[in-house]
Formats: C-alpha cells, sequence, structure tokens
C-alpha cells in the first residue's frame, strides 16, 4: 500500500459533461422526433448523415491529436493506444453540433450541400482549432453560414402549404409593413404549433420552449443569453414597428413583434446554439452582454439586410465579441450599477438608431 | 451544471451520532518543537526530567512571537524524534513516556471569581500568551497576538460554524462544553472589551443553538448572542462567518480587527477558560478518523501528543485493498495530504480521513463557468487558469488570483474534473517569483 499524492479538494461534484451534453440531446429530442413526424424520410436520412460526419471527424481528430511514444512501434498497439484516448465527450459533443445543424436546414437540400456543410464545420470550425472546447465559432452555425453563402439556390423549403417556397420570414424580407398581410396566412397559432415552412427544427415554436425550460431547470444552459439575446430582440423591433404607420393604426403591433420572434429559427438559435458554452463569456454580465449583442445583430440583419435569416450570421458575428466581453481587464462576474446602466444605455441607443435610421415615428 | 454551487454534501450525520472514545492508553507522547508558523524552537526540559500536565517543556519560535508547549500527560522525557506534522513537514518532537497517572502541574489551580474580576487587559494577554493557546480552528496563529489589536473592539464573534464536511470536533465541544465555551466568550470579551458576544452555529443544527442558548442563560449581565448562520460552504471562513454574524462587511486583505471585530473558534474560547479559569492549557481534542480506506470510522477524545497510528490501529487499521490510499489531515476540501501516517494529534488538527485513490480523468474545458459562478470571492478561475497556461503575470495579477483562499469550491463544482485551486496555487507561486 502506498500513500497517493493529491491535493486539496479531495471529492467532487456529481456532474460531468457527459450529462450536460445528455441534457442537450434530450432538449432536441422532441425537435428531431417532430423533423420526422413533418418531413418523414428526408429529415431522418439528413439527421443521420449529419451524425455520422460530424461524429465520425471529431473521433478521427482526436485519434490523431495523441501522441503515441515512438518506442510502440506495432502499428495495431499504436492505434490501440490511441483507441484507448477516446471518452463518450468524442461522441455526444459532436452529435449535438450534428443535430443543430440538421435543425437549420431545410429538408430538401441535396445530400451534398449537406456534406459540405457539416465536414466544413466539424473540420474546420472544430477539429482544426483543437476540439471540445476549443472552437472559438459555434460548429453547426459555421457549417450554415458556409451552404447558405455557397449553395443559395439548394434552399427550398416544404410547408403544409406546398406552393411556398420560401419561410415566412423570407417573404417579409423587405418590409415590416407586409407581416399584417402574412400572418393572414400563417396564423401565429401555426407559428407556434410549427404548421409553417421552414428548416427542420425551426418551426415548432412550442417545442423549442419546452426543450429550452428543460436545459435551463437541468442547469445545462446558461438562460442569461437566452433572455438577453430575445429581449434585446423584442425590443428592437418594437421600436422598429412603431415606424410603419398602417400597422399601428390597425393596433396589429404586438402581433408584429410576436411574429418577428416565433419566425425565422431566432427562438431555436436563442435556446440551442447561442447558450453553447463553449463559444460564451463566462462572467454573467458576459453573458448578458452576448446576447445583448447577437440579439441587436439579429435585429439588424432582419431590418437593413439582405438575408432572410440572420440568426445564425448574428451568433457568429457575436462569437467574434466573445475574448472582447472575457478581456480581463475590466470582465467581473458582480453586477455593479455600471454594468446595468451600461445595458440599458446600449439597448436604448441601438433602438434609437434603428428608430431613425427608418424614419422615425411617422 | 452551470449555477453557483453553495451546499455540499456534509457527512457529519453518520459522524455525529458515533460515540466518542476517550482515549488515554498513548504510551509515547510527541510535542512537535517546531511547526510550520515557528519555524525554530527549543525544549527546555532533559531527558529522564519528570512533567506533569500542563508544565512547561519548551518553547516555539516564530517570526514576531513565541509560543509555549506543554505536556499533557505526566511522566518522564525520553529523548526527542523526527515526526510528521499535521502540514505535512517533518518536526522534532520532545517524546513524554506517559505514567498514566495524569498528575496534575502544581500550578494549575482554579482562579477564584474575585481574581477574574480583578484580570486587566494586560493580565489577560500574559495570561494567553502563557497557556500557548492559538487559532484552533485551524489556522493556528498565536491568540494573544489577536488580543494585543491597537483597535477597539465591540464584538466577539465565535465561530461554531465547521462548514467543512466530515468534521466533527466542533460539534462535539460545543454540545459537551456548551457552558465553558459560553463562560470563555466572556473572559474574550473582557480581555478585548468588547460589550457584544456571538456565536455562530449552522442553521442546519438546532441541537447547537440549544445548548448555546441554555448556556447562554447563566451569562445574563452579558449581551451575548447565539446566531444561526447559513448551511452552505464555506460559511465558516472568517470573513463570511463575520458578515452573516454581525452584517458587517470586511473587505479581503483587511484585518477584522480594524472594524471592530475579532473571531475566535469555538476551541478557542473554550482555552479561554480553561487558560482563565483553571490556568491550563489545552490538552485534548476532538479527533475523528473516517474514510472508505478504514475499517471503522471513530470519533475520538485524545490528548495532544498522541500518536495517530494508535488510533488508526483502534479503528481497525486500513481496509486491505491494491488501491493506493489518501491520507488528509483536516476536512475533505481544504485539508493537507499526507505522505507518512507517522503524525501526532496536534492542536490544529482536527480529523483524518483516510480515502482509496481514485483517478479522476479530466476532460477539456467547455466555459460553462460553474466555478466563476461558486467562487465564494468573486474571482474567475477558468481565466486564471488559461492566463497560468500562458504564464501572463500581468493577466493573473490583474484577475487577483492572491484573494483566492482556496476553498476548493470551483474543482469541486467543474464537470470537466479539472483541478483548478491546484491551478490557482501553482499560479500564486508563479507571480511570486
Amino acid at each position: 500500500m502506498n500513500y497517493a499524492k493529491q491535493t486539496s479538494p479531495y471529492i467532487r461534484k456529481e456532474t460531468s459533461v457527459k450529462r450536460m451534453m445528455f441534457d442537450v440531446l434530450i432538449a432536441l429530442l422532441p425537435l428531431v422526433v417532430f423533423a420526422v413526424y413533418r418531413f418523414g424520410m428526408d429529415a431522418l436520412v439528413r439527421i443521420i448523415l449529419s451524425a455520422v460526419i460530424f461524429v465520425g471527424v471529431d473521433v478521427v481528430a482526436a485519434l490523431l491529436k495523441v501522441k503515441v511514444h515512438p518506442s510502440v512501434k506495432d502499428k495495431k498497439e499504436r492505434f490501440k493506444l490511441r483507441w484507448k484516448t477516446l471518452t463518450i465527450n468524442h461522441v455526444s459533443a459532436p452529435l449535438v453540433s450534428s443535430v443543430i445543424f440538421a435543425m437549420i436546414i431545410p429538408s430538401t437540400l441535396p445530400i451534398y450541400v449537406l456534406i459540405v456543410g457539416a465536414l466544413f464545420g466539424s473540420i474546420i470550425a472544430k477539429a482544426f482549432f483543437g476540439g471540445l472546447g476549443s472552437n472559438i465559432f459555434n460548429p453547426a452555425a459555421v457549417a450554415r453560414v458556409v451552404i447558405g453563402l455557397s449553395f443559395v439556390t439548394a434552399f427550398n423549403y416544404v410547408g403544409i402549404d406546398v406552393t411556398s417556397s420560401a419561410t415566412p420570414l423570407a417573404a417579409v424580407n423587405d418590409s415590416l409593413a407586409s407581416i399584417p398581410a402574412m400572418l393572414e396566412s400563417y396564423s401565429l397559432k401555426d407559428l407556434f404549433l410549427g404548421n409553417i415552412p421552414g428548416s427542420m427544427g425551426e418551426i415548432s415554436s412550442i417545442l423549442i420552449i419546452l426543450g429550452g425550460l428543460y436545459m435551463f431547470i437541468r442547469k445545462a444552459a446558461d438562460f442569461r443569453v437566452t433572455v438577453s439575446m430575445i429581449l434585446s430582440f423584442t425590443v428592437i423591433m418594437f421600436v422598429a414597428t412603431l415606424t410603419v404607420k398602417p400597422i399601428v393604426d390597425n393596433g396589429q403591433i404586438i402581433e408584429t413583434v410576436l411574429y418577428q420572434v416565433l419566425s425565422g429559427g431566432l427562438l431555436f438559435g436563442a435556446v440551442f446554439m447561442v447558450t453553447d458554452p463553449v463559444t460564451s463569456p463566462v462572467t454573467k454580465p458576459g453573458r448578458w452582454i452576448y446576447g445583448l449583442v447577437v440579439g441587436a445583430i439579429v435585429a439588424a440583419i432582419r431590418l437593413f439586410g439582405a438575408l432572410p435569416e440572420g440568426v445564425v450570421f448574428a451568433i457568429l458575428l457575436g462569437n467574434i465579441f466573445v475574448p472582447l466581453i472575457d478581456y480581463y481587464k475590466w470582465s467581473k462576474n458582480k453586477y455593479s450599477w455600471k454594468f446595468i446602466l451600461g445595458y440599458v444605455v446600449s439597448l436604448s441607443v441601438v433602438s434609437l438608431i434603428v428608430l431613425l435610421a427608418l424614419g422615425g415615428i411617422k | 451544471m452551470i449555477e453557483k454551487t453553495r451546499y455540499i454534501p456534509d457527512g457529519k450525520k453518520e459522524r455525529k451520532n458515533q460515540p466518542v472514545i476517550h482515549y488515554l492508553e498513548a504510551e509515547y507522547l510527541y510535542f512537535p518543537t517546531t511547526d510550520l508558523r515557528c519555524p525554530a524552537g527549543e525544549s527546555c526540559v532533559v531527558d529522564g526530567q519528570y512533567v506533569k500536565v500542563g508544565e512547561l517543556i519548551g518553547t516555539r519560535q516564530g517570526g514576531f512571537f513565541e509560543q509555549p508547549i506543554h505536556s499533557t500527560v505526566s511522566g518522564y522525557i525520553v529523548g526527542s524524534e523526527k515526526k510528521v506534522h499535521s502540514s505535512g513537514q517533518t518536526v522534532d518532537c520532545v517524546i513524554v513516556q506517559n505514567d498514566k497517572k495524569y498528575v496534575l502541574y502544581e500550578n494549575c489551580v482554579s482562579r477564584t471569581e474575585e481574581e477574574i474580576d480583578a484580570l486587566t487587559k494586560e493580565d489577560y494577554i500574559k495570561i494567553i500568551k502563557d497557556s500557548g493557546l492559538s487559532g484552533l480552528g485551524g489556522s493556528g496563529f498565536p491568540t494573544y497576538i489577536k488580543l494585543e489589536t491597537k483597535h477597539p473592539i465591540h464584538t466577539v464573534v465565535g465561530n461554531g460554524v465547521e462548514c467543512e464536511p466530515h468534521l466533527i470536533s466542533d460539534y462535539k465541544l460545543i454540545l459537551e462544553r456548551a457552558n465553558r465555551i459560553v463562560e470563555g466568550l466572556t473572559y474574550a470579551m473582557r480581555a478585548t472589551g468588547a460589550k457584544k458576544g456571538i456565536i455562530a452555529v449552522k442553521k442546519k443544527y438546532p441541537e447547537l443553538y440549544e445548548v448555546l442558548e441554555n448556556a447562554r442563560q447563566s451569562f445574563t449581565h452579558f449581551d451575548i448572542e447565539i446566531k444561526r448562520v447559513g448551511n452552505h460552504y464555506p460559511a465558516g471562513w472568517e470573513l463570511d462567518t463575520i458578515k452573516s454574524a454581525t452584517g458587517i462587511k470586511v473587505p479581503q486583505g483587511k484585518l477584522p480587527a480594524e472594524y471592530g471585530v475579532t473571531v475566535f473558534n469555538v476551541a478557542t474560547l473554550y482555552g479561554f477558560y480553561r487558560a482563565v479559569k483553571r490556568r491550563m492549557p489545552i490538552t485534548e481534542r476532538f479527533f475523528s478518523i473516517s474514510g472508505d480506506g478504514i475499517k471503522s470510522p471513530k470519533n475520538f477524545q485524545v490528548r495532544i501528543g498522541t500518536p495517530v497510528r494508535d488510533l488508526i490501529a483502534l479503528a481497525g487499521g486500513y481496509t486491505e485493498t491494491d488501491k493506493n490510499k489518501v491520507l488528509i489531515c483536516g476536512g475533505p476540501m481544504m485539508g493537507n495530504a499526507l505522505q507518512s501516517d507517522d503524525i501526532v494529534v496536534t492542536k490544529t488538527a482536527t480529523s483524518l480521513i483516510i480515502l482509496d485513490e481514485e483517478v479522476i480523468p479530466t476532460e477539456p474545458c467547455i466555459h460553462c463557468a460553474s466555478c466563476v459562478y461558486s467562487c465564494p470571492v468573486d474571482l474567475q478561475p477558468v481565466q486564471i487558469m488559461n492566463a497560468y497556461k500562458e504564464r501572463d503575470k500581468d493577466a493573473i495579477n490583474a484577475l487577483g488570483v492572491n484573494k483566492c483562499i482556496e476553498c476548493g469550491l470551483c474543482s469541486f463544482t467543474c464537470p470537466s474534473k479539472i483541478h483548478l485551486t491546484e491551478t490557482m496555487r501553482q499560479a500564486k507561486r508563479f507571480i511570486k517569483k
């Protein structure tokens, strides 16, 4: 019997990365089931393919990363030593990325486009940065943005109404003013339940909210980013809506804002993508600021940009700000008056800019 | 999980129902002449000399203070030997062969009430200094230095929180000696000139509150309050106890005395009672042996200087497994790991925990920030870790690593099982270079 060298503390809490990852997967499960129910085999094939690619790349990258001692010459032995270093995290973490990626693409996306996106996301956005915990961009968002920019024509959405070829949001890209007209074909109830065309996992708001609640209760994700993102987006959209006279006159402000919140993957991004801890800041105020940044960028893209779905872009742009928010000279884990004031002022300034840019209240 | 961790499972429930074994049979007792705070020391006895309980046998010398060493048994001095101190150092020890008669030293006679009433502040300082009393909660800081403060003290806080899991010695001490602890508190109040005395105990142990409240009834001419504070960890940290007991927020790096508060562990208050009333140093303490590496965990009441190997034998010895053992002196969150079981019970030793070694595999950090949320002193362990990996002195300094109290919560809460607390220690050492 020997005495082991250890340092305090000697006890650890019963938590693990594995449990957090599986919690996210459980939260995503209703969406996956709904996607398969709505889009059938198309969805199933794409989800499985995406999972195989993400997990496969992660495992291969992990195997290559291991340095085997040069004294071991036998190839089989070398492989065995590498194989031993694999953990459940090399399956669960890429599985989360793959399911999220599958949820933000349409069910009709050609298979080769999906393969390109998944490979790009898993190799360039994750493996090259060093695997789990080291990536600075959300792999699923990178994958979606790359194919979104490279294969614009590949994106066709199917819905209940087969004639429609665009998501509800794409149809209102030009003007907020057309939302009331859109509301006639897709009611808020449809948006809630998922009776709209769109990406596989983004359409059913109610299931996203349920999944989110599960994650927040299980503490597998931080609610602060989600709340902050939806809050800032809602405020800016509300201000923007005030500039459109017909909507204000008809008293459809709340419906319009709700429509914006429930459509176009905003909720999915807010619940499952920005909450990714790896690409979030590490302090509580930092997470509020990060949510504000992402929410404001989504709103700006929707109001001024040419892209119909700005959420993934906004998340990638927000990721760029994370090291800045976390910079050691100012990051603090305490709420201060300075922070609260800064948050409110920033949100007001952005809203004011939006208001002025859209031509003020008519 | 991404949350603030404040509550940790404490194994006190199993511990506290076990009986206490009063162990007086030790053949030889060992008294370290040096320790972590006092690098020098000497004995003032010769081999073969007969000593009695409470007799002075040597002095430890620190940088600006000294501490007498007292024998806790009667018997003959039989030389000296090197032993492991509870802090992990190897130190010289004076050995006393126990004649098991426990004859009291002649000077140890009780003071009468009149004598105590006549004591001045200087007298108290001298009494405490001569009794060798030091912070018995684990700090080992000489108590008389605390009394010598120039700042006016208005409140004395007795710390009975003992927030580390598995430790039981303060708990048992309060249950059995509540009256004397409260009496000790009155002496501490007289010694410091404080008007108010507070004893803080955990909310979840109402029995402690009751015995102390009962004991308080006999000292109604003093303003004493028994306060029930939170069950969280680290509620027993000096500054946390002050905050929950008095509401005063003492910033880190300042002395509580500057804010008119001084904190003594309940065991130290008991020491006050013994020194002032009975003219005795602390001779006994509660010591527990627990963990899954020992056959039958037990609580002991032992003389200070008892070799722990005797107690391990009484507890049935180690379980015979192929695994390595981890020997922890102190609590499982902040204790020291020892490389030998050849140790003796000292004033500051509270417990020995013996665990089977389990290697916990570390996974990559996923920036979940549980460590940041949980840190009781608002540090960002994950950022310090990254800065330390880059050997960035400026960043480590700016992130305030020196504030770290090494409570162990960051390592405890990490879902990736990264040993952040050890990284904090390394970072502290690194910026000192």
